[in-house]
């Protein structure tokens, strides 16, 4: 899972990048209203943390645009505008949640979680398939109710996928949301993570669509 | 008739042809009597005498009508159902009714730099606590405990403090003193669309039936600060229905809000609402909120009660003055 976080406060944004960054998600961040609106309508996040005070581009102006343009990626906006005729703004401007300075990094974890599942369509907060389970609170993976050791990357493969359900996901889709924006892609590594994956999951967990990419398997 | 010289001048001759009409039927009746002869028509001579004082009279107490109407507007601005003083003034009162409005002006730009700014240096501060806030979580998760603890409490104190004061600062200055009014059901369906969101993992709708009618003597924003609190309170505590309603009558309109969570003791209901109590020292989280709305409902010169809800919670009782009783 990709978060963009978009803060202009550079010890705040180096706190947030480690805390998510700990949490097991890929971190880009933006410091200003025009890298930000390039980010998030150049690349696939799955969630934007969103400051509102912002240089050049203020945050409610740059949500207002993304949502125009049709951009549907999850917003949570973190802002220390906390009145509620401002929650009510950020909100009608597009939000999809709202958390007002100072927080506390668990909550906004929650928050994020929760959103990015639900997203996906999930309901519930641990998602199953078939005997697979993740729960993204605690990064934590069972294949009927074992225990899975995953690397960091295998770990963010495999969520990716549960999170898309029976969606099928593209090879480059997937690379996109592994890795961070400025990292050295190679794509041919996620063929590497989903071999590896078989291996410790079963070779039914996830299936190849021929020349589409990989979906969670029903034999898992 | 525009200039107070003119209206002046005029009742003045008119006054003065009364009484010397007057005076002349007076010393004409007294001549008459010692000399009867000349058929004067003293009729027609009273009638006219009398007409001139009237009209007169009237004429000199019209102009004072101006001072009369600038006394009552300026009554409506303080009161605060108007904002500036209206109408056409007679030309010598013109330009001191356009140097108070320029006052009244220069005034509210004051009011709103000044809210600008306490906004401002609020967020100012909101960042670095935040940063000061995750710093002390780092330190608690290597460890250092009692320092953590020590900084997160603090940094919670200060928000609360920014936060109280802030909305209090804001009501003071602009809220009262402006004729500021808003519908309750606009405000109450804005915040149930926020609230949906921010409660979205607990699925909880606020069931919103309000008349469009229903309108009180609020600044938007304090209104949406009240009901945000009360509603956020009830979207914690129910387990799957909140509502909010209003009732109009004489006295203004009340806004109840009620949810079907576990209900709060009646010793707590007092505490919780206590105004005047120090932001920090306010109860635990929740009820900091309902010490904002107690505050704010305060300076409308309205009252916020609690008592317990048919559905089995909390029912706050918000009472505000409506725009429709207060312009009797």
């Amino acid at each position: 899972m990709r978060v963009l976080v978009v803060e202009d406060e550079p010890s705040l944004s180096r706190q947030l990048e480690t805390a998510l960054g700990e949490a097991g998600y890929v971190v880009d961040c933006a410091n200003d209203g025009e890298k930000a609106d390039f980010m998030g309508q150049t690349e696939g996040y799955d969630a934007i943390v969103l400051d509102l005070g912002l240089p050049k581009i203020d945050g409610l102006t740059l949500l207002r645009r993304w949502r125009d343009q049709g951009l549907s990626v999850p917003v949570v906006v973190l802002t220390a505008r906390g009145a509620w005729h401002e929650k009510v703004q950020g909100i009608d401007g597009g939000a999809d949640d709202y958390v007002s300075k100072p927080f506390r990094m668990e909550e906004l974890l929650a928050r994020l979680r929760a959103l990015i599942r639900r997203s996906g369509g999930q309901a519930r907060p641990e998602m199953r398939c078939g005997g697979i389970s993740l729960d993204p609170r605690s990064a934590r993976v069972t294949k009927d109710g074992a225990p899975i050791k995953l690397t960091g990357h295998e770990f963010l493969v495999l969520s990716y996928l549960m999170h898309q359900r029976e969606r099928v996901v593209s090879q480059s889709e997937l690379t996109e949301h592994i890795y961070a924006q400025n990292y050295d892609r190679d794509s041919n590594t996620v063929e590497v993570f989903i071999a590896r994956l078989r291996r410790k999951l079963g070779a039914g967990a996830i299936e190849t669509v021929r020349g589409l990419g990989y979906r969670m398997g029903d034999a898992a | 008739m525009k200039s107070l010289r003119g209206r002046l001048l005029l009742g003045s001759v008119l006054w003065t042809m009364g009484m010397v009409v007057t005076t002349n039927f007076v010393i004409l009746g007294l001549m008459l009597h010692r000399f009867p002869g000349p058929v004067v028509h003293f009729g027609a001579m009273s009638i006219a005498a009398v007409g001139f004082l009237i009209v007169g009279i009237f004429h000199l107490r019209s102009v004072l009508a101006p001072f009369e109407r600038l006394g009552k507007q300026l009554g409506a601005i303080r009161r605060g159902s108007s904002p500036r003083v209206e109408g056409p003034f007679p030309t010598e009162v013109a330009p001191v009714v356009a140097d108070l409005n320029a006052l009244l002006d220069h005034r509210a730009q004051l009011v709103d730099r000044a809210i600008a700014r306490s906004g401002d240096l609020a967020h100012g501060l909101k960042t670095p606590l935040a940063v000061l806030g995750q710093e002390a979580e780092r330190l608690s998760a290597s460890g250092q405990h009692e320092p953590a603890a020590i900084i997160g409490q603090q940094v919670e104190r200060m928000r609360r403090q920014i936060d109280y004061h802030l909305a209090h600062a804001r009501a003071a200055a602009s809220g009262s003193t402006l004729g500021a009014t808003c519908s309750v059901l606009e405000s109450a369906q804005g915040i149930a669309r926020t609230l949906s969101r921010l409660h979205a993992e607990k699925g909880v709708q606020v069931e919103v039936s309000v008349s469009p009618d229903h309108c009180v003597r609020a600044q938007r924003e304090d209104l949406d600060e009240m009901l945000g609190n009360l509603l956020d309170n009830a979207c914690k505590w129910t387990k799957s229905r909140v509502t909010i309603g209003s009732v109009e009558d004489t006295s203004g309109t009340l806004i109840l809000v009620e949810d079907d969570g576990p209900g709060i003791q009646p010793e707590m209901r007092e505490r919780v609402l206590q105004r005047g109590v120090r932001a920090d020292e306010a109860g635990p989280g929740s009820g900091f909120g309902l010490a904002i709305v107690a505050d704010l409902a305060e300076l409308y010169q309205g009252s916020i009660s609690l008592d317990a809800s048919p559905l089995g919670g909390v029912r706050a009782r918000l009472r505000l003055p409506s725009c429709v009783t207060h312009q009797r």
